[in-house]
């Protein structure tokens, strides 16, 4: 199929092209990634697809599918949806603030019967949608620096607020940060950056020493000096660490990480999967693994920079600054540059919500993609 | 692309902006990515050999495997200490779960009632994380298995097989073996042997009393251990033969004590309270050392509860007191050797005979001799067989103390001997110059003094040992033996007690000395004629009684009363030798108020301990079963009929004097 056959009239719309236009080589960089998540679960449940890597390839699978299947939703829809999904995880956070089950003393659940999940999830999703499609609205005049931005500012504070006082610092911190990047990416007057990159950096000290848990504040310090305690909270830090040194530049042989396998390693499976990676596939494995993940970073970014629409490229890139922040934020934790907080490596990691979200956002990535010429007007009945 | 320009410039700036930026958001993201490269690359290649070895030492694991601790047997090689299995169940606190919950959980399969778990949840805290604490001791073989089948399912018990220590003779050996017990934190030192990890190991004992503690470091062997793989919570996954260290067990100590004499000791002893020692008395060796009451040394082992404690140390006959070597009691008339050794040393004439009435006026009050109706007159040997106090007396003033305490100390009074374990008490031996330094109230030494001084009272104290000390020198008669407990530790002999300087004494004084021995026990009027019969034909024993006051009997009716209170009664004492032509053997006995007259209560039991020692010694054993020279040899009888040859003395089952 040649392009001057794509510009016929209504042939982009049709299922089939729409299909062979998603990004397939993208696709397998996923299912790499995945893959490779299951073989270290395989690994360190002693060699068993149970009980985690059979059901981490399982949801994968089932998420891929509902990637592709967002994917073909036209890119008009998921603008007309922007409001209302961010309206809804909102909705949801205040209903967790006032109904929700606490977990390990965190409000973080809404048990709805059938189903519980976190609305922080949604949110994920939802300010990167609302935020590109006000900034689809605005001239470049008014996303440098007007009383507008006012609007963004309070789209991205009022979940970040809600969800810091679950509380999940993680979360409340990856949503801001993807908030500020799409508000730095629709053009942002960088006195303002500067100015708020100055008060981020004044306001971090007292707020670790005031306005934090004690468990929080606790992970911090010791992070600062993690051989300060080695078989209390300095435990993770250090052990990870252990286990990927030990690994040294060939790793000790699948299913032979003896600090995953005898359980020195915490949270083996989920958070610290790196460290497993590390400890048995050594530099080589694991430099390869981040270039893959470098690959579909710059293939999401490629993707947002070839939309037409403003809309489609703020919501491909802030989407692929989530999935960035997820990666440098377990990489740094696990390799003991950053405190430990809850944030898993995407599809490396084992856990149904994380891989639910991100797949989700590559959804909406892929369908930027398929739908790259697609113009958007933010009009009464602009979409089909 | 048809739009208005002036839109178009518009959307062109915002995709502008956008582009530009999206470029800056890249490169951060690589920039990211090339600083988690770097950190692996500094973690994983410069830095992999340090955390290989952290790795390793997470995942490998010396355990220390305890030594057997050394034997403890008798001269014969007969066990007295030993080791047998424990089958053990420990429990290892780990921060995370509660140990309280554990402990419910085992209670189902094995007994730990509330007040033990009580216990328990105190030693709990005590104890720091990851270190195992011992819940219940000597498991039967069922409960054993029934934890280790469950193991799985409890993470944080283990049930192993450890050794414990066993006394197969009980109380007999309690006082002189002692006992080991559980290592306390004011046992574990900074440097040196007691800083060894292996005081940690829940089962470890440490000596406690007597050889035990002595021994300690002997007995304790060297710490072996194993190379183990564990897991994060330090459980044992795989044991690399390869990396073992063998323990070596203990040495093992060999005392010159005797089973067979220390049992029947024990025996003799019955209910009364007090200390026999008996000692060769050629080679200073200890065969038996027994202080009773006794305890059962086994149940210090495990711990005695609080009632069991206080159960032994409130008794009033103190079975923790070692009689034989702490205890120290006026020796009475058993001093009277002594006095008599002094006298012939000081010129005086053995043959002078001092009229004895029952009697003595001297210094304001009369001093009475043990019997009231008097010897009438006595020379020195006289005096000894009768125990006579009235020459004693007279003797003693004369002389003065200086001479008593020189004799005194020349046969091993006032002081202790190096037996290899500690406890001896030295007693007292009275002097002028002693009473100058030693009695603020009144140092001056009064005529008065040396009267009592010369029949054992006063200002003298002996323990039992020193006791056996002086008897043995006697009937040694040329050397100043050594008692010797500790025949050899881990197959070195230790230096004998018969490489001592002469005594100090003249052989014909001592000739004397000890033929007032043998009539004491071998003239019919002699104090302790009856009980003093070995029946082991010529092979007789000589000896001394004696009695030591605890009160003053100035105007109290009768010494001999029965109906006092224990407390209050006489120390009942017997000093002994055998055979009387060729002394091997030295005995001391003190029956605490055992009542008045050493005969009553200590000679039997001398006797008996005596016996016993003869029978076990085969020269001893040859000489009484040996056939009596024949009469006449012309009476040989035809071949075939020879008789059996007699027995000489009575038989030996006749005991005419039991023990009172």
């Amino acid at each position: 199929m040649t392009v001057s056959a794509l510009t016929r009239p209504g042939e982009r719309d049709r299922l089939v092209v729409k299909f062979t236009q998603i990004d397939w080589t993208f696709v397998i960089a996923l299912c790499l990634l995945a893959g490779t998540g299951a073989l270290m679960m395989f690994s360190v449940a002693g060699s068993s697809w149970e009980p985690w890597a059979g059901a981490h390839l399982f949801r994968f699978g089932f998420c891929l599918i509902l990637m592709i299947a967002l994917a073909l939703f036209d890119i008009r829809v998921w603008f007309a949806l922007a409001y209302p999904i961010y309206g809804l995880g909102l909705a949801l956070l205040v209903a967790v603030e006032l109904f929700g089950d606490t977990r390990m003393g965190a409000t973080r659940w809404l048990d709805l019967g059938f189903i519980s999940f976190q609305p922080s999830e949604v949110m994920k999703v939802g300010i990167v949608l609302a935020l590109a499609r006000f900034y689809h609205g605005i001239s470049a005049e008014n996303a440098r620096l007007s009383w507008w931005l006012l609007i963004p500012a309070l789209m991205i504070a009022a979940p970040v607020l809600l969800v810091a006082h679950q509380p999940d610092l993680g979360t409340a911190m990856l949503i801001a940060l993807t908030g500020a990047a799409i508000v730095v990416l629709a053009g942002l007057s960088w006195r303002v950056i500067g100015a708020a990159a100055l008060a981020f950096l004044v306001a971090v000290p007292p707020m670790v020493m005031f306005v934090m848990h004690d468990y929080q504040r606790k992970r911090v310090l010791t992070f600062l000096d993690p051989e300060s305690d080695p078989s209390g909270s300095g435990y993770h830090i250090l052990q990870s660490k252990i286990a990927l040194g030990s690994g040294g530049f060939f790793g000790k042989g699948y299913g032979l990480g003896s600090q995953s396998q005898l359980n020195f390693l915490p949270e083996k499976h989920t958070d610290f999967i790196f460290a497993t990676l590390a400890e048995e596939f050594g530099f080589l494995g694991c430099a390869s693994v981040l270039a893959i993940f470098a690959a579909v970073i710059f293939m999401a970014l490629r993707t947002a920079s070839l939309a037409h629409s403003h809309f489609g490229r703020l919501a491909a890139s802030g989407v692929t600054a989530t999935f960035t922040l997820y990666v440098l934020i377990n990489g740094a934790m696990v390799m003991g540059l950053a405190p430990v907080v809850g944030v898993p490596m995407p599809l490396l990691s084992y856990g149904g919500t994380v891989m639910l979200t991100v797949m989700i956002g590559f959804g909406l990535v892929q369908s930027v993609r398929v739908h790259r010429y697609t113009e958007v007007t933010s009009g009464k009945g602009a979409f089909v | 692309m048809s739009e208005p320009s002036i839109f178009f410039s518009e959307v062109n700036e915002r995709q502008g902006t956008f582009h530009r930026r999206s470029f800056l958001l890249g490169g951060f993201a690589g920039a990211g990515m090339l600083a988690l490269g770097g950190r692996l690359a500094h973690l994983q290649i410069l830095e992999a050999q340090r955390y290989e070895k952290l790795s390793a030492s997470n995942q490998f694991n010396f355990r220390l495997v305890p030594p057997p601790r050394g034997l403890i047997v008798d001269r014969n090689g007969e066990i007295l200490a030993t080791n047998r299995p424990n089958f053990r169940l420990l429990v290892v606190k780990d921060g995370v779960h509660e140990p309280g919950a554990t402990l419910k959980t085992l209670a189902h399969f094995v007994p730990l009632d509330d007040d033990r778990q009580a216990r328990l949840m105190r030693e709990f805290e005590r104890t720091p994380n990851q270190r195992p604490v011992s819940v219940l001791e000597d498991m039967t073989w069922e409960q054993f298995s029934a934890i280790n089948v469950r193991a799985p399912e409890m993470p944080h018990v283990t049930a192993d097989m450890g050794e414990v220590r066993v006394y197969p003779h009980g109380g007999a050996f309690a006082h002189v073996i002692g006992y080991v017990a559980k290592v306390n934190r004011e046992d574990l030192t900074e440097t040196g042997p007691n800083s060894e990890p292996i005081l940690l190991h829940p089962g470890f004992r440490i000596g406690r009393q007597g050889v035990e503690k002595a021994f300690d470091l002997d007995l304790r062997g060297r710490t072996g251990a194993k190379k183990v793989e564990v897991d994060a919570r330090g459980r044992e996954i795989r044991h690399d033969q390869d990396g073992d260290i063998p323990a070596q067990p203990g040495k093992t100590v060999e005392l010159t004590l005797d089973v067979d004499i220390q049992n029947r000791a024990l025996e003799v002893m019955g209910d009364e309270s007090g200390a026999i020692v008996l000692m060769d008395c050629r080679s200073g060796d200890l065969l038996c050392m027994v202080s009773t009451p006794s305890f059962d040394a086994n149940r210090f082992v495990r711990g005695l509860s609080t009632a069991e404690y206080r159960a032994l140390a409130d008794y009033e006959r103190r079975p923790l007191l070692d009689k034989a070597m702490s205890g120290t009691y006026p020796p009475g008339s058993t001093f009277k050797m002594t006095t008599a050794l002094a006298a012939l040393s000081a010129g005086i004439n053995p043959e002078e005979r001092i009229n004895c009435g029952g009697g003595w006026y001297f210094g304001g009050r009369t001093w009475r001799c043990w019997r009231h109706g008097g010897h009438g007159p006595q020379n020195m040997h006289d005096a000894i067989k009768n125990s006579c106090d009235i020459y004693f007396y007279q003797v003693a003033l004369r002389m003065g103390p200086d001479h008593i305490a020189r004799a005194a100390k020349a046969l091993g009074f006032g002081q202790t001997f190096d037996i290899g374990i500690p406890g001896q008490r030295s007693g007292v031996v009275g002097s002028t110059e002693w009473k100058r330094t030693q009695v603020k109230r009144d140092p001056t030494w009064h005529p008065g003094d040396s009267v009592s001084y010369g029949i054992g009272q006063g200002y003298v104290a002996v323990n039992g040992l020193q006791l056996a000390v002086m008897t043995a020198r006697l009937a040694n008669g040329r050397k100043q033996l050594n008692p010797r407990l500790i025949k050899s530790v881990g197959g070195v002999e230790m230096p004998p007690g018969d490489e001592v300087p002469p005594l100090p004494f003249s052989p014909e004084h001592l000739d004397y000395v000890r033929a007032g021995m043998i009539s004491v026990a071998n003239d019919r009027s002699g104090t302790a004629y009856r009980q003093s019969q070995l029946g082991l034909g010529d092979v007789m024993m000589a000896g001394k009684t004696g009695t030591a006051q605890v009160r003053s009997y100035d105007g109290v009716a009768s010494r001999s009363s029965d109906s006092v209170r224990w407390g209050l009664k006489d120390h009942n004492l017997y000093v002994a030798f055998a055979p009387i032509d060729d002394p091997r053997y030295a005995v001391s006995v003190i029956i605490q108020h055992g009542g008045m007259g050493g005969a009553t209560a200590a000679a039997p039991r001398a006797r008996e301990v005596m016996r016993v020692a003869l029978l076990k010694d085969p020269e001893i054993r040859a000489r009484i079963e040996r056939p009596l020279p024949m009469p006449d040899v012309s009476d040989v009888p035809p071949v075939g009929q020879a008789p059996d040859a007699p027995i000489e003395g009575p038989p030996l089952a006749a005991d005419p004097a039991a023990p009172t």
